[in-house]
């Protein structure tokens, strides 16, 4: 066992011990959150001159080096031209004087207002729009000062109800006031945002689904995990951020490269976690020719080339001389920087032969989770054999039909054991005194899940030993129940309760 | 539990890749290019390692370059060595030995749990099954009873939390799987971080947790009731993750009144290493990332949540009504929490059917038998005549519609496949399992609590 060490004293010498920062530091990606739930990924970025601005919000530029440094959960307001951090304290929804109203106390229904002289017409405000749009663009009116004036303004503010007053104030500040709060990227709050963005993209996976493969494979620090995710990355990505960057996780693409570095960022893996990441081309798993061949055929190319690099990657003559001859230092450095990045990427990336060789020799896999386009049946059968027996698979898919032809194959064909089809079913609430309720809109389809344990292909069927299992029976005199059995190797008993309950796991 | 197990060393490339920080020379001649140069591409290289191995703009490599510059001896350790990153994997763990912790399947909704210890047997409805018969074998196998000429049978599977939690004896309600997934994902717990949860209870969720925090993470978990605080230190050590959790006998809620006063010390009767303490989480100021309070009364909580949690750390409340989960979400606004979300999850689970569907019978009725003649209560009564009466006629009819019938059937016989369509359908299970409740989500705020019990 371990010995009892807390955090705190070899972290400076184990990298794997450095605790994630409370504050934005350069080049992280953050995700800005509005109260009307629209969200944002924004880059911290120094500033570069020549550059535009990186981050566009409401079709208004916005830098974001003010990001550096702030700490997460922050509170910005985005005014004329910058985002602007707020004291600590201040919330997504601004106080407003106005709202000094009894929404904390329980009403006995004495509210003075109610709806019944409400008029639903356009002319209660008596700002114009040309009005509207002129104060927005004018440098000296805040926002604040803006929603003042619309409340001003409004014919019918003062004879609403508290609470509609509240709605209306708020309603008004999330459109001329706007702020927004700096919350770190999780895999929950990426997935969140993609889902929020474009669910189709990543399969209907959501947030609630995610969460649950991460628990269901029971990935953990060190676990050898198996996966194979067409959702742009967003579970290799999550796995990397659950694992620490202990153990590896083999993920299997298609096509030329891995297309998933853009959704990967987001998650800012450091280097071990970025690492733990090792891609599969699914050409090496799919092919049968390649996958069944006991060695693989001919050289490995990348390996060899890698092998003649050394760090610092000296200059060749002919480099040093086309640098010497170069103007400006600036370009030298520029010239110097992506020539080392680039080996050093290099010289840190297994190939591919030996990525296979990995996930193929060896300890087998603790996990193996698919949510892929393609046909999950396939893809199970072709997989299932990587996984070390009595570990758990997750299956996702965005339509149900996939997955009852793989429980189906699991079942008939005793794969597997504690196999489930679900899907979940999430509803969100607001609470707030006197104003507890459901979210007006709850999202009814966050993709099915299989899951299951592997059965040991072996003694899965066959348990005890041939000798013992005679023995026992010789003990018990009963030849007959012998020879019976022998008849039907799996086992009459097990046969009869599946066909009496065609869903028993 | 696999988290448990020490993690093992794996060599890879990249511990070979010999990508490291390496010194610049001192010295230079203002005049020699060569070595300018030569100079210019050792700092690319430390800066381009650094950004890889530190992220960049990390602040690790300009304490390196000052070093350097005052010409100090430099700390080893901050030459970030590719060496540094092997990767780290558990230790391969297929087979039974004599002590491990094994779960046996009975059926889904039937899970136990035995520790392989020689010469015990498992009892139950199917047999007899000896734990010899266990050891040595992978998990994930199929054991058969050594009674009843070996027809009962069981699966031996390897334990994770899930497993755990649904054969463990609940001593308490317990937080079932899928709100633990939730919980864990939305807090982020992830590798070596510190986390508070209370009450233990049946340490369903604390197994979750530790597996979220393992290898280094520290998760404390308080819990009231000496009987189940107890219990459950000793559970986690035989289950081997003791090196990952402390288990506090405490009241979290403890207003620090008199009476608390008077438990405080209190020594348990066997005299070990649990004693009694009241009010919040005794680890000091901003020393949790995760909270997860599962409490009748959670927001007499909040006030040492508060204290206790880092700057934007995350809590989460779990209560099955709607007036504790109010209560508790006043708590957190009052005391900084932000961002607060309050959902209900469930899950639906389906079964898998082969269905067959026929195909509606086409034969037809002759057509002068009326439909409109029938008389609810009778079976269906032949035509009667032009006349109203019913003749012989009729009589035929009957024995006529009859053999139609027969030959339909017949002729159906023979196309059985085609007129039968075969498919999987799926029907979701009539009761929901487990039970529900409403988790609140908040993070915290960036200012700091002081103690509630020191005001
Ligand atoms: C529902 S159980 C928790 C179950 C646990 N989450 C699990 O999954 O096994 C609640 C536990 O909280 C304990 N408890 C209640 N009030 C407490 C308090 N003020 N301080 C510490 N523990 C408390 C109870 O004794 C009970 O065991």
């Amino acid at each position: 066992m371990e010995a009892k060490d807390t955090t705190a004293t070899s972290s400076k010498i184990d990298p794997y011990l450095s605790s994630p920062s409370s504050t934005v530091s350069e080049g992280e990606f953050v995700l800005l959150i509005f109260p009307d739930k629209r969200q944002y990924f924004a880059q911290a970025l120094k500033s570069q001159r020549g550059k535009s601005p990186s981050l566009k919000i409401n079709k208004r530029s916005y830098s974001t080096h003010m990001l550096i440094g702030l700490s997460y959960g922050s509170v910005l307001e985005l005014q004329k031209n910058s985002l602007v951090p707020l004291p600590e304290g201040e919330d997504v929804i601004p106080n407003h004087q106005d709202l000094s109203i009894d929404t904390e106390q329980p009403t006995d229904n004495t509210e003075a207002n109610d709806n019944r002289h409400l008029v639903d017409s356009n002319t209660s405000q008596g700002l114009s729009i040309e009005e509207l749009a002129k104060m927005r663009d004018d440098k000296d009116i805040s926002g604040a000062e803006i929603v003042d004036k619309i409340i001003q303004n409004s014919s019918t503010f003062q004879n609403k109800t508290s609470f509609s007053k509240a709605k209306y104030i708020k309603k008004k500040q999330m459109k001329y006031q706007p702020r927004c709060r700096i919350v770190k990227c999780t895999s929950a709050s990426v997935c969140e945002a993609l889902f929020i963005k474009d669910a189709r993209r990543i399969m209907n996976l959501r947030e609630d689904s995610l969460g649950q493969i991460l628990s269901y494979s029971n990935v953990t620090a060190g676990s050898k995990v198996l996966v194979f995710d067409t959702c742009m990355g967003l579970i290799t990505g999550a796995l990397a951020q659950r694992m620490g960057g202990y153990g590896s996780i083999h993920a299997v693409y298609t096509g030329m490269q891995p297309s998933y570095i853009d959704v990967i960022a987001r998650f800012n893996l450091n280097f071990m976690e970025h690492n733990s990441i090792r891609w599969v081309h699914a050409g090496y798993l799919f092919h049968d020719e390649i996958n069944t061949q006991e060695k693989l055929e001919g050289d490995d190319l990348d390996k060899i080339e890698r092998e003649k690099v050394t760090w610092p990657c000296h200059l060749q003559p002919h480099t040093e001389k086309y640098l010497l001859k170069m103007e400006s230092e600036k370009k030298r450095l520029e010239f110097l920087q992506k020539r080392c990045g680039r080996f050093a990427r290099k010289l840190t990336r297994p190939t591919l032969d030996e990525t296979f060789a990995s996930l193929k020799d060896g300890k087998k896999c603790d996990s193996l989770i698919i949510a892929s386009q393609y046909d999950p049946k396939e893809t199970l059968t072709t997989l299932l054999p990587f996984l070390e027996t009595s570990c758990p698979f997750v299956v996702f898919s965005e339509y149900m039909e996939p997955l009852l032809e793989c429980f189906e194959m699991l079942q008939k064909e005793k794969l597997a054991i504690n196999i489930r089809l679900s899907d979940t079913w999430l509803r969100e609430y607001q609470v707030l005194p006197n104003r507890t309720h459901p979210n007006m809109t709850m999202s009814q389809n966050g993709g099915f899940i299989l899951t299951g344990v592997k059965l040991c292909p072996i003694h899965g069927i066959n348990e005890l030993d041939e000798d013992l299992m005679k023995e026992i029976r010789a003990e018990m005199g009963t030849r007959r129940g012998g020879k019976k059995r022998k008849n039907c190797p799996r086992g009459g008993e097990e046969n009869k309760l599946l066909k009496k309950k065609p869903s028993m796991r | 539990m696999d988290f448990a197990k020490k993690l093992t060393d794996y060599e890879n490339v990249t511990t070979k890749s010999g990508v490291r920080i390496l010194e610049t020379k001192k010295d230079v001649d203002e005049n020699d290019e060569k070595a300018k140069l030569e100079n210019l591409l050792l700092e690319q290289a430390n800066k381009a390692a650094s950004d890889l191995f530190l992220g960049s703009g990390s602040r690790l490599f300009s304490t390196i370059k000052t070093l350097s510059e005052d010409s100090v001896v430099r700390d080893k350790d901050h030459l970030i060595d590719a060496k540094l990153y092997p990767t780290k994997l558990l230790p391969p763990s297929s087979i039974i030995e004599a002590g491990s912790l094994v779960v046996i399947f009975e059926s889904f909704d039937s899970l136990n749990f035995v520790y392989a210890t020689p010469g015990e047997v498992f009892h139950n409805k199917n047999g007899h099954f000896h734990h010899d018969d266990f050891i040595g074998k992978p998990y994930g196998c199929k054991i058969r009873s050594r009674n009843n000429r070996g027809f009962g049978f069981l699966y031996l599977l390897r334990p994770t939390p899930e497993l755990w939690a649904r054969s463990l004896n609940h001593r308490t309600q317990i937080v079932h799987e899928l709100d633990s997934a939730i919980v864990i994902f939305n807090l982020n717990i992830r590798p070596n971080m510190v986390v508070c949860e209370s009450g233990t209870g049946s340490g369903a969720m604390s197994h979750c947790i530790m597996r979220a925090i393992a290898p280094h993470g520290k998760l404390h978990t308080y819990e009231f009731n000496q009987m189940r605080a107890h219990t459950a230190k000793e559970e986690f050590k035989r289950n081997g993750v003791d090196h990952l959790v402390d288990v506090h006998w405490r009241d979290v809620c403890g207003k620090p009144s008199a009476e608390s006063t008077s438990n405080d010390g209190r020594e348990t009767k066997e005299g070990e290493s649990l004693t009694f303490g009241s009010g919040g989480f005794d680890i000091g100021p901003a020393a949790a990332d995760a909270i997860f309070l599962d409490l009748p009364e959670p927001w007499l909580a909040i006030p040492h949540a508060a204290h206790t949690i880092k700057p934007n750390g995350g809590l989460c409340s779990y209560s099955p009504c709607m007036e504790q989960t109010q209560r508790t979400c006043q708590a957190m606004r009052d005391y900084g929490f932000h961002s607060l979300k309050t959902i209900e999850v469930r899950l639906r689970e389906h079964y898998v059917d082969e269905v067959e569907l026929e195909k509606v019978p086409t034969f037809k009725l002759p057509r002068d038998m009326n439909v409109n003649n029938y008389v609810p209560g009778q079976s269906v009564s032949p035509v009667p005549s032009n006349n109203g009466e019913s003749g012989p006629e009729a009589k035929d009819m009957e024995v006529d519609t009859n053999k139609k019938e027969e030959e339909t059937k017949d002729s159906k016989e023979v196309k059985e496949p085609v007129s039968k369509k075969r498919m999987l359908g799926c029907r979701p299970f009539s009761n929901m399992r487990g039970h529900t409740a409403f988790l609140t989500f908040a993070k915290a705020g960036n200012k700091s609590y002081p103690d509630p019990l020191k005001e």
